[in-house]
């Protein structure tokens, strides 16, 4: 479904992506970990047509995305979720889902993507009327898992969800993350720092570093590599 | 002396909803797409040129009769500066402002700033080889006549401008219509959504380019009807708006950058305080009380009447 193809990406001469590739397919949950600066947020502002890269591809259903406008991700049913949650402050609760609803297939799905963003999250229905830049962060980062659902997308990338939140909070967000990608059957592109809640959940998993895809596979193969487990889970020799 | 109060707090209030939609205009650039649009006095004059050669130059909507004809063009004139506006955008402002320029260290400021002021100069100076410095208005038989309310007690007499009083009744029509479409419907929230984050915006599938456009065009649409409106009672050469220009500004400000209802609170308080200071100080000195009420209000609340102070991080 989504193909990253040999992604090479610099800021004024730095290199932030080299090489990179990446799949995901329908119904897929795929993880990225690594530390800070290793290139994950870079990975995710290529996709999403912000960053442009220097060389390799991008394809989403076979066809290039690095033509189109970043607005178009949205309406061919790719949702990003932000790193820092990037709610609209302004707005409420209730019109930050609606501007998540803006493509068209959100449009015509909205009444039963709005009950089910509510049964995920009940507190965005008691809040509906309250503005966004009033919530606490897990709030926050609940509305904005919400309000990428809410285009009724194929593909939900989810950028460090847990960033700056409380443990018993962050772990709320990565059991609603699971409940999405089980029930719904959305593939679901996660890039994280908590490396072993993210690599639990995921089929695959991908380890970046200093902008190098250093290591791939499964759960299993991924917790028993010796750089895995020494440099992101703080544990020994296996 | 009763009656000089009751007239100028009624003339007050009546220019001031005029104000006020003028400066919802300026307001929804500047809330949108923080751009200081310098050329807006020049999109009030270019309203009231629209609407004059509407009425007597093609007296193409002659057959409204001289009442409701000069009421009709300020709306056309909406439309007509929606689409220069729109054009504007796409091809001036859209270099120095937006998404192109939001990784820019000054976000496209100093661009925008030479930008509009010369847009506005090449506006003044072209409607002079254009439209004459004659100075011109809209007159209506309206113009000349008035409501005359009262007695009120010690037989004060209240005298309302007929043109005027429909110039502010239109006006708050479009004003609401205005909040309406912001507030409900999925355009105006897709502004605000850009004008809140863009680069988020653009993720929910939002054209914020094409979001800027309409923001522009509706920002001078809507300073132009008010030009229109204003043009049934005062006359105006092509360098008006440099008048208006600074009055628009303060209610602007007053009103909290980027409020659209303060923004219309904003001019409401301007033009009441400039009809006010007439009973105490001379014509020539309006424009000074504006700016001492203006200094007050901004040293108390710096972040203007309907500002947001501070929000939850």
């Amino acid at each position: 479904m989504l193909e990253v193809q040999d992604l090479s990406v610099s800021y004024g001469g730095l290199r932030a992506l080299q090489g990179v590739t990446l799949r995901v397919a329908a119904g897929q949950f795929v993880t990225v970990v690594g530390p800070n600066g290793a290139g994950k947020t870079t990975l995710f502002k290529t996709i999403s047509g912000v960053v442009s890269p220097a060389s390799g591809t991008v394809q989403w259903d076979g066809a290039s995305l690095l033509k189109r406008p970043s607005s178009a991700r949205a309406h061919l049913g790719i949702a990003h979720v932000p790193e820092g949650r990037q709610v609209f402050r302004t707005l409420t609760v209730q019109e930050n889902l609606e501007m998540g609803a803006y493509p068209r297939a959100g449009r015509s799905q909205w009444a039963r993507t709005l009950d089910r963003i509510h049964a995920l999250f009940p507190i965005l229905k008691e809040r509906a009327d309250q503005l966004a830049g009033t919530l606490s962060g897990g709030e926050q980062q609940m509305l904005a898992i919400g309000r990428g659902l809410a285009c009724a997308p194929r593909l939900l990338m989810l950028d460090e969800p847990s960033m700056g939140l409380a443990p018993a909070v962050a772990e709320t967000i990565f059991d609603r993350i699971a409940q999405i990608h089980k029930e719904d059957g959305l593939a679901i592109l996660l890039v994280e720092q908590r490396v072993a809640e993210a690599l639990e959940l995921s089929d695959h998993g991908y380890v970046l570093d200093t902008g190098r895809m250093v290591l791939e596979g499964g759960y299993q193969t991924l917790l028993a590599d010796d750089r895995v487990r020494r440099s992101y889970l703080g544990l020994g020799e296996a | 002396m009763f009656e000089n109060i009751l007239n100028a707090v009624a003339a007050g209030l009546i220019i001031g909803c005029i104000y006020g939609l003028m400066c919802i205009g300026l307001g929804l650039i500047f809330g949108i797409m923080k751009v200081v649009n310098f050329a807006q006095g020049e999109l009030l004059m270019l309203g009231m040129y629209v609407s004059l050669y509407l009425v007597a130059g093609f007296t193409a909507i002659g057959f409204l009769g001289p009442y409701a004809a000069p009421f009709v063009a300020a709306l056309i004139a909406g439309p007509v500066l929606f689409g220069g506006g729109a054009l504007l955008h796409r091809f001036v402002l859209r270099h120095v402002s937006g998404l192109s320029t939001a990784s820019r260290q000054d976000e496209g400021g100093f661009g925008q700033l030479i930008v509009t002021l010369g847009i506005s100069l090449i506006l003044q100076n072209g409607g002079l080889i254009l439209f004459g410095s004659t100075p011109e208005s809209v007159l209506t038989p309206l113009s000349a006549s008035a409501f005359i309310l009262g007695p009120f007690p010690t037989g004060a007499l209240l005298f309302l401008n007929k043109a005027q009083v429909f110039a502010a009744v239109v006006a708050i029509v479009v004003a609401v219509v205005l909040w309406l479409v912001m507030e409900r419907t999925t355009l105006g929230k897709a502004l605000r959504a850009a004008a809140d984050n863009p680069v988020a915006a653009t993720y929910m599938g939002i054209d914020v380019d094409r979001a800027y456009r309409i923001a522009f065009g509706l920002g001078a649409a809507i300073t132009a009807i008010a030009g229109g409106l204003m043009a049934t009672y005062l006359s105006f050469t092509p360098f008006v708006g440099l008048d208006y220009v600074i009055i628009m500004y303060s209610g602007v400000v007053l009103g909290g950058m980027g409020s659209i209802l303060g923004a219309f609170w904003g001019g409401l308080l301007v033009g009441f305080v400039q009809q006010a200071s007439t009973l105490v100080l001379p014509p020539q000195l309006q424009n000074a009380a504006i700016f001492v009420v203006f200094l007050l209000i901004v040293g108390l609340r710096p972040q203007g009447l309907f500002g947001r102070s501070a929000e939850r991080a």
